[in-house]
């Protein structure tokens, strides 16, 4: 064998060798239990997931994972079967999920709000207004040539309250002002910070790039504090006789883990750059104007008992 | 930061990283390396020898078969990830596997892209051998066997080219795995789907650092290819 043979060889053989060896490594690891959430892109993005991780990892001895979606993408991947849990913000789609039959159960986990974000300069004169009016003015001025309005564009939960806010102001969106990204919270921002454009955001997400990205996001809040962009986050059991292969009983215990007093008081206490940025309101939907979910929370609670996590 | 500021202090950190040994970066990285070799092994494993026999034998449609095969080469990942997706999801025809959003199903969609890759240089650098070389093969009868191993061997510097093209399409490749992979943190997190994570939290430095760790691999494993393939020229022109 020639000397070019031999290392061909050698190198095959050492490539199998670290394969095999990787496999074996991976397979025979008695692992934790892999939970899959399909989550928007705004529990991601501000990192929320990242800090509940270890706690919930260490309390069930699990392996907490998640798929980066818009809330329309996670609902759809939800519905195929390939993620044990929902954790989105679409009240309306949530409830039809539920109704449909995919999923069995829904509650209020926490909440935020939307801002409308945009120039300093503020050409539109958005800033200051309600949320209706906002939008008026930023079509108004992209209609005039002044102002830009990028969109997700993506089917995702806060896609959805913005489209919801154009048809409450009568607009038609067709124009060169408005641009759509196809493309998750932070990447959208991160466009209308490029084109100088207006844009909706969940407060949660646009904190996190002004930490990250520091004095490069040059775009500010102008609409905020307006009930119309309040943002509920909705946890959604899955319907397990549909879906026989997702780990419900690791999804319920994420679930009870979020809802509990330890979950709520961590989401309460996680900040980006000394902000809060998700408020817990388990059991109290109404105090935020939403409809009350009584019957929900007292089986949630009765199971929070039982199985000691209260 | 100004553009430049960020790409600095994104070697910085990939420095720091590779000296620290972070160990989530290094699992990131091993799961890179994990999947993207292990296709490109099996993508020649199944290309060379299929792209052998479309070059040697003749049958009807060769030539439709070789122009899809170039045609595969330039397959988008996205579309091969949508479809490998549809294929293993939950309620996919072959979803009882369930191989959805596991290492395996990145294996699966990256081999798809590079089977075709190595098929189609092998089948071009056998055609490509001087016809005497088959012609004398043919006037000593030689066994099919022995054929192909001196047809191989001769044409070892296209069967290199085409596992560094295959590897190279691989590894830095990043629609495919992101869907049928996931992304999953610890599990099915690639080098390149942390980037464009990362990219999107707007955290650019630690971005920039795996995109070096990437070519930094990308080039050791050129380098050693590379080497082999200088090796096999120097010893066919001396």
């Amino acid at each position: 064998m020639s000397s070019t043979n031999k290392i061909l060889v050698i190198f095959v053989v050492a490539v199998v060798v670290v394969v095999a060896s990787l496999t074996v490594v991976y397979t025979y690891n008695p692992a934790p239990q892999r939970l899959i959430i399909a989550t928007t892109t705004s529990t991601v993005d501000t990192g929320l997931l990242d800090y509940l991780k270890p706690y919930f990892d260490n309390k069930f001895n699990a392996n907490m994972t998640w798929l980066y979606l818009g809330t329309g993408q996670a609902l759809q991947v939800a519905s195929r079967g390939d993620a044990d849990i929902l954790l989105v913000h679409d009240r309306v789609r949530e409830c039809a999920f539920i109704a449909s039959g995919n999923g069995t159960l829904r509650v209020t986990a926490m909440y935020n709000d939307f801002i409308i974000v945009g120039p300093a300069s503020d050409p539109a004169n958005a800033r200051g207004t309600n949320a209706t009016a906002a939008m008026i003015n930023i079509a108004q001025a992209g209609a005039s040539g002044t102002a830009t309005f990028v969109s997700r564009g993506d089917n995702s939960g806060t896609n959805a309250l913005e489209i919801r806010l154009w048809t409450k102001a009568g607009i038609s969106t067709n124009g060169t002002w408005y641009v759509s990204t196809g493309s998750g919270m932070a990447p959208t921002i991160r466009v209308a910070n490029e084109k100088g454009g207006y844009t909706i955001s969940d407060r949660g997400t646009f904190y996190k790039l002004q930490s990250t990205m520091n004095t490069t996001l040059s775009l500010v809040i102008l609409c905020e504090n307006d009930t119309s962009l309040l943002n509920p986050y909705g946890i959604l059991l899955l319907n397990s006789t549909k879906y026989p292969n997702i780990k419900s009983d690791l999804a319920t215990s994420f679930l009870l883990f979020m809802i509990s007093e330890q979950g709520q008081s961590l989401i309460g206490n996680f900040t980006v750059n000394g902000k809060q940025l998700f408020y817990p309101i388990y059991g109290n939907p109404e105090s935020i104007g939403l409809p009350s979910e009584n019957a929900t929370v007292t089986y949630l609670n009765s199971l929070l008992k039982s199985r000691g996590l209260e | 930061m100004s553009g430049f500021e960020i790409i600095v202090e994104g070697f910085m950190r990939a420095l720091q990283i590779l000296f620290s040994g972070d160990q989530e970066i290094l699992g990131i990285t091993l799961l890179s390396l994990r999947v993207s070799l292990t296709a490109t092994l099996l993508g020649a494993a199944f290309g060379i020898p299929i792209g052998f026999l479309v070059a040697r034998r003749d049958f009807h449609g060769k030539s439709v078969v070789t122009t899809t095969i170039n045609t595969l080469m330039g397959l988008p990942p996205v579309v091969v990830g949508l479809v490998v997706y549809l294929f293993l999801s939950a309620s996919g025809p072959l979803g009882f596997l369930r191989l959805l959003y596991t290492p395996e199903a990145m294996i699966i969609a990256q081999m798809i892209l590079t089977f075709p890759i190595v098929c189609g240089i092998t089948i071009s650098s056998i055609l490509s051998l001087s016809p005497k070389l088959k012609d004398t093969l043919a006037s000593l009868s030689a066994p099919p066997s022995w054929e192909a191993r001196v047809l191989l061997n001769e044409s070892k510097l296209g069967l290199i080219t085409a596992i560094i093209a295959a590897f190279g399409a691989a590894i830095s490749e990043v629609g495919a795995i992101m869907m049928v992979g996931g992304n999953l943190l610890g599990y099915t997190r690639a080098l390149t789907t942390a980037i464009m994570l990362y990219t999107n939290m707007g955290e650019f430095a630690t971005a920039i650092a795996l995109g070096i760790i990437l070519l930094l691999i990308a080039f050791g494993v050129n380098l050693f290819l590379t080497y082999l393939q200088m090796r096999s020229r120097i010893r066919r022109t001396t």
